[in-house]
């Protein structure tokens, strides 16, 4: 038997499997893997910034410097230039929260979103940067105030009164995002705002042809901007629509039982068709919509706690997630029918396989956030001794699902630690239970060969933040950092 | 790896840069020399006879063209009128080159009496986009008013319309050409 379950390493050696150390055939498979991604990476991180140096180019090759000799004339050239940038990265933001499968497996989705909401404020402050100097430029031309030739341009021009209208679109997409405004509104109430992004960037579309000299017909740079933005909508309406709709009826999934894994926490398990597509990667999230009165609107993100299992030969067969009643919406999720038809998006992330990049591996889990844990120890590769597990939780009712992992463990050959009780309210830097954390514990203690392996962590942000924080203190590098966020 | 992704992106943005920024000042040459052949017309222009005239306003429309920025002189019409200019210097109306830019077609009529230009008139002015008839509008009196003034193509271009300008400009050098003035 090569798996332990101690409550913490004092009380005994974890024993080492009897067939030695992995296969050689195994050993760095995930090394090139790591690579590709990496690679993948820094193509994406070159083009983003090729794509805004493009932007800026296009209005230096129509000879904008040669413009900008006049003081009216240098205050548009940068209106100009900022509207380009700001546009720029307003598709770039797109491009990330488009769930593109090349970009999300590169970097991961929550990284996507995490660059995403980091463009939003530069992105605004380009655009409103582009209106008043574009209004104090021309104005200066034409000896008008900035205010008078604002107006000027929203009567005379056509198109422009839409470009008003969407910097006013974006001005409010931009301030229910920030985070002091986001908590103070229900999520759906940000989403619905968010939706009008879509409003925003149509609107801004017209004036951009029809107003800007840089794009006029003929040109070049027309074609470049109109392939850059049809691109762009095109992307988001196959993996953001189509992606999703196809997904829901290839897979006709309907729940099929929910049944209580601990107080709050239930398993639901759904039945439905293909289910072998969904699996493989362990750990990849989905996007759920239960199509029952009063839920449809709710999306949830979870991933399975299981790997899918087939029963028939076409595909039919069972999946099951495992959700805790975190809040207004997945407290109704706990008295789910039968027989309620289910839309999924997805898979999505890089909590899977796919992040790997030693042949160790070392999972660290809190609470409902062990789930995840739950598939990908089911699939992802290693062998007996070179994965270990570490469960935190106050009480052992709360290592949801627990015993499946620790049969798991037992049957792959992976070391399990269960790490219960509260926190020492004295030093809230420590993931570890008070009293491990009294007794001077460490993740090396362990994890010796910790500094060698990929960790994954999941759990409630604080408590994860610390965990990593651990890690890297254990000479874990960021490439070897896998952190999932659930918070959202 | 951020390293070379960090330093990828530098180069890759400079090379773009640097690109946009050569093709914009190729362009801005040619736009010059088209403005440095204008002036030098306008200089020979004025005093000389019809016949130096014409083949320097036809220089000036074949420069443009070799230059290849979308500025076209129509050279036959000019030549044409220029032809006649020597014998019309008591009065009558001109019309100048069609010259096209990005924002449109410009070109301009003068009337001149007794060797004087008494009026300009603007054919057709840039109008491709709005913003283009807005500029149009505002910079065609300023112009023609600077003109009548110094009675010559060598007055100021209009800020923020340079384009314009320029065009109107020209147009109106090929007039005075052939007006033979």
């Amino acid at each position: 038997m090569n798996t332990q379950l101690l409550p913490s390493p004092g009380t005994g050696t974890p024993m080492r499997p009897a067939h030695g150390p992995a296969p050689v055939r195994e050993a760095g498979r995930f090394a090139s893997q790591h690579r590709r991604r990496l690679l993948r990476a820094d193509v994406l991180t070159v083009t983003a910034w090729s794509s805004l140096a493009a932007a800026v180019a296009l209005w230096l090759a129509d000879g904008g410097l040669t413009a900008a000799s006049s003081p009216a004339g240098m205050i548009t050239a940068l209106g100009i230039v900022a509207g380009l940038a700001g546009m720029d990265l307003v598709l770039l933001m797109l491009l990330l929260a488009a769930r593109i499968p090349f970009i999300d497996g590169a970097v991961g989705h929550d990284r996507a979103l995490e660059f995403h909401r980091k463009l939003g404020k530069p992105s605004l402050y380009l655009l409103l940067a582009h209106g008043l100097l574009i209004a104090v430029g021309y104005g200066m031309a034409e000896g008008l105030d900035p205010v008078s030739e604002a107006v000027a341009l929203w009567v005379l021009i056509p198109d422009m009164w839409l470009a008003f209208i969407s910097l006013a679109l974006f001005i409010a997409v931009v301030v229910t995002s920030l985070v002091a405004v986001r908590r103070r509104f229900p999520y759906e109430f940000w989403y619905a705002v968010h939706l009008l992004t879509y409003g925003a960037v149509l609107t801004s579309l017209p004036h951009q042809f029809s107003v800007g000299g840089l794009f006029a017909v003929g040109t070049w740079q027309r074609w470049y901007w109109l392939g850059i933005c049809i691109a762009t909508g095109a992307a988001l309406l196959y993996y953001r629509v189509i992606q999703p709709v196809r997904a829901t009826f290839r897979h006709q999934l309907t729940v099929e039982r929910v049944t209580s894994v601990a107080p709050g926490v239930v398993n639901i398990e759904m039945s439905g068709l293909q289910v072998g597509s969904l699996a493989g990667n362990g750990g990849r999230f989905f996007i759920w919509r239960f199509l029952a009165p009063g839920l449809w609107w709710h999306t949830h993100p979870f991933s399975l706690s299981a790997e899918p299992v087939r029963k028939g030969p076409d595909g039919h067969g069972r999946l099951r997630i495992t959700v805790r009643d975190l809040g207004r919406g997945s407290a109704q999720l706990l008295r789910l029918r039968r027989g309620t038809k289910v839309a999924v998006e997805g898979p999505y992330g890089l909590f899977s396989s796919a992040a790997r990049s030693r042949d160790r591996v070392v999972m660290i889990g809190a609470g409902i956030g062990i789930t995840p844990f739950r598939a990908l120890l089911e699939t992802t590769p290693f062998a007996p001794g070179q994965a270990t597990v570490l469960l935190r939780g106050h009480s052992n009712q709360e290592l949801y699902l627990g015993e499946e992992i620790l049969e798991l463990c037992r049957q792959r050959g992976a070391t399990l630690f269960h790490l219960t009780g509260g926190r020492d309210p004295a030093s809230p830097d420590s993931w570890l239970p008070a009293s491990e954390h009294r007794a001077g514990y460490a993740l090396a203690d362990y994890v010796p060969e910790i500094a060698h392996a990929d960790v994954y962590v999941c759990g409630p942000s604080r408590w994860a933040g610390n965990v990593l924080n651990a890690a890297r203190a254990s000479g874990v590098k960021e490439g070897q950092l896998h952190h999932e966020r659930f918070d959202w | 790896m951020r390293i070379r992704a960090a330093v990828s992106a530098a180069l890759a943005s400079a090379g773009i840069l640097l690109v946009g920024w050569q093709s914009g000042v190729h362009g801005a040459d040619t736009r010059s020399a088209i403005a440095a052949a204008a002036t030098g017309n306008q200089a020979s222009g004025t005093g000389t006879t019809g016949s130096s005239g014409a083949a320097s306003s036809e220089s000036a429309a074949s420069s443009a063209t070799t230059g290849g920025s979308g500025t076209t002189g129509n050279s036959g019409a000019t030549g044409a009128s220029g032809a006649a200019g020597a014998a019309a210097k008591a009065g009558g109306t001109y019309d100048g080159d069609v010259v096209q830019t990005r924002f449109g077609t410009v070109q301009v009529q003068i009337t001149v009496k007794a060797g004087q230009v008494t009026d300009v008139t603007a054919l057709k002015l840039t109008d491709a986009e709005g913003r283009s008839v807005q500029i149009s509008n505002y910079a065609a009196p300023v112009l023609r008013d600077e003109v009548l003034q110094a009675q010559s193509a060598d007055v100021q271009t209009v800020g923020g319309a340079t384009v314009t300008s320029d065009a109107y400009l020209t147009s109106l050098q090929a007039a005075l050409d052939a007006a033979n003035l």
